[in-house]
């Protein structure tokens, strides 16, 4: 098993990477509402579901909570205008879940925008909400956050998960990358991002137990950090993760000394709001996948102990 | 340039005498391989290192649909076994690889005056079986290699020390045929897959029928590739279990 301080080490360093480029989470209020204004509400959602995950595991440090807190008032105050901004994505596209799958993770850490609580209340009612042509993965996740938002899931989480690929448990070797990112939402969303890995049904439990080594070791040798770095997530939800040491030092030595996690192989070049766009997503999920680990690692001494 | 120009005469010279294999395993053929014409021919250093590098399988269609091999290409494999003894330092699998060349000369009972097992051989010890202890200790990448590279040794019945290690194994076995599909490495996955045909324990969802056929749309151009696949048909249909 993997070094703790090593697993450790990368989040702490993810996060302060997270803190120097808070400013990256931005949208773009004055980009023509039909091009997309919801497109850059994704790393803001994001940021506020992995700073969830190190409230609720405790591993952090006193200063990565006090980052993670000032990252969450930064991005709810600064980029979302106090929620202001969620409301208007809820208007310029009614039917989107994007603003309430961002909001949630904020509102379960006590920030509060009630015109957008309205709307998801009205928007769950319709036909059309229930109705929507999401991949089954999406669909699993936002069940999942409805049901956490206190609302009734109209399609049921277990109706969704035998239509997801991993539902399904197929040949493991016909797994690409795009598939691979299906299986670590299914996980998160199944495991509420890690907070229950009881969540995993028992067929699917095993059938990642037996196949998620071999995508491991195949990711990890492509360098491609931002899928091995969700891979590794999907590991500590299991019930018993390996935590892999060959993984876990590979992941931490792409690391650049600044916490920044490249997306695949090494750091992209350009203006840093494009090399943002491109390494803010491994860099959290860096975060993420050294939170859960360290939790599981130290449960496990926890247990070895007792 | 003659180096490179060598390897792939030899590399072809494989090739072709894979491709014979091949054909006689499709079509069950017990009395002589297609390439019989081939082996007779085979005279040169180069021919005796294609018949060494495709080993015991060169036999393979006698082994899997019982019938003695034609009398020039046993004298071949014969004179094989004999022009290429393993080092006391050779790599395991090269030991290994003459073992089961020798192991099939034995199997079909025409020891060598001179060879291990034979009465009166100068090694009889070398009968015995090399040590297989490095595999117990491979990882399931290293495993998966070796067993491929092993394959020769992947035949219904067979019980020695490589058999019963890859035995242990099942589902490092089939992670490695994962990661051979996933790499491309259509060799090692036909080979890994042959092996797990013959293996209990193998996980269901692996899927390794389709992997098989899968493993051949892909790369069964290569006769060596389809040298292993074919096997492993054979080996299925006849339920052969080790």
């Amino acid at each position: 098993m993997t070094d703790t301080r090593l697993m450790h080490t990368v989040g702490v360093r993810a996060l302060e990477w997270l803190w120097a480029h808070r400013d990256g989470f931005r949208l773009e209020p004055d980009v023509d509402p039909e091009v997309g204004f919801l497109e850059r509400f994704k790393p803001v959602g994001e940021l506020a579901l992995i700073c969830r995950v190190l409230f609720r595991e405790g591993v952090a440090g006193s200063r990565q909570a006090d980052l993670a807190r000032r990252l969450l008032d930064h991005t709810w105050r600064n980029t979302l205008d106090g929620g202001r901004m969620l409301v208007r994505g809820q208007r310029v596209e009614p039917l989107s879940p994007i603003p309430f799958e961002v909001y949630l993770p904020y509102k379960e850490l006590g920030y509060s925008e009630p015109e957008v609580e309205r709307a998801t209340v009205l928007y769950h009612r319709l036909d059309s909400w229930a109705a929507l042509e999401l991949d089954p993965t999406r669909r699993l996740g936002l069940s999942a956050f409805q049901r956490r938002f206190g609302l009734v899931p109209r399609v049921p989480e277990a109706d969704s998960v035998g239509s997801t690929w991993l539902g399904q448990t197929p040949e493991p070797w016909t797994v690409s990358g795009h598939i691979a990112y299906d299986v670590t939402h299914t996980v998160f969303h199944l495991t509420d991002w890690g907070e229950h890995p009881e969540g995993l049904p028992p067929d699917i439990a095993d059938y990642l137990a037996t196949w998620l080594p071999v995508w491991i070791d195949d990711w990890l040798d492509l360098e491609r950090w931002d899928l091995l770095g969700e891979l590794l997530v999907v590991d500590a939800c299991l019930p018993r993760p390996t935590l892999d040491e060959r993984a876990w030092r590979g992941f931490a030595a792409a690391q650049q000394p600044d916490g920044a996690m490249p997306a695949v192989r090494t750091m992209p070049e350009g203006e840093p709001d494009e090399v943002f766009d491109i390494v803010y997503h491994p860099t959290l999920v860096a975060a993420f996948a050294s939170m859960l680990a360290t939790s599981r690692a130290l449960a496990e001494l926890t247990h070895a102990t007792e | 340039m003659e180096q490179s120009g060598t390897s792939a005469l030899l590399q072809g010279a494989v090739q072709d005498l894979a491709s014979d294999v091949v054909s006689a395993l499709r079509g069950g053929d017990h009395l002589r391989m297609s390439g019989t014409g081939a082996v007779d021919e085979i005279e040169g250093s180069l021919d005796l290192a294609a018949v060494r590098v495709l080993g015991a399988d060169l036999l393979l269609p006698h082994v899997l649909f019982p019938s003695p091999p034609d009398p020039a290409a046993l004298a071949v494999f014969r004179k094989t076994v004999e022009t290429f003894p393993p080092r006391a330092d050779a790599a395991p699998t090269v030991k290994w690889s003459h073992w089961a060349m020798s192991r099939t000369l034995r199997r079909f009972d025409t020891p060598l005056s001179g060879a291990p097992g034979a009465p009166g051989a100068s090694f009889e010890d070398e009968a015995a079986e090399p040590d297989a202890g490095w595999l117990d200790e491979a990882t399931w990448q290293a495993l998966t290699h070796q067993l491929a590279v092993l394959a020769p040794l992947a035949v219904p019945a067979e019980d020695c020390a490589v058999v019963r290690a890859a035995r242990r194994r099942p589902v490092d076995v089939a992670r490695g045929f994962v990661r051979a599909v996933r790499r491309r490495d259509w060799q090692q996955a036909a080979g890994a897959g042959r092996w797990l045909t013959l293996l209990d324990g193998v996980p269901d969802t692996l899927g390794l029928e389709a992997g098989l056929d899968f493993v051949e749309l892909m790369g069964g151009n290569d006769p060596r590739v389809a040298l292993q696949v074919q096997a492993a048909r054979v080996m299925r249909t006849a339920g052969a279990l080790v």
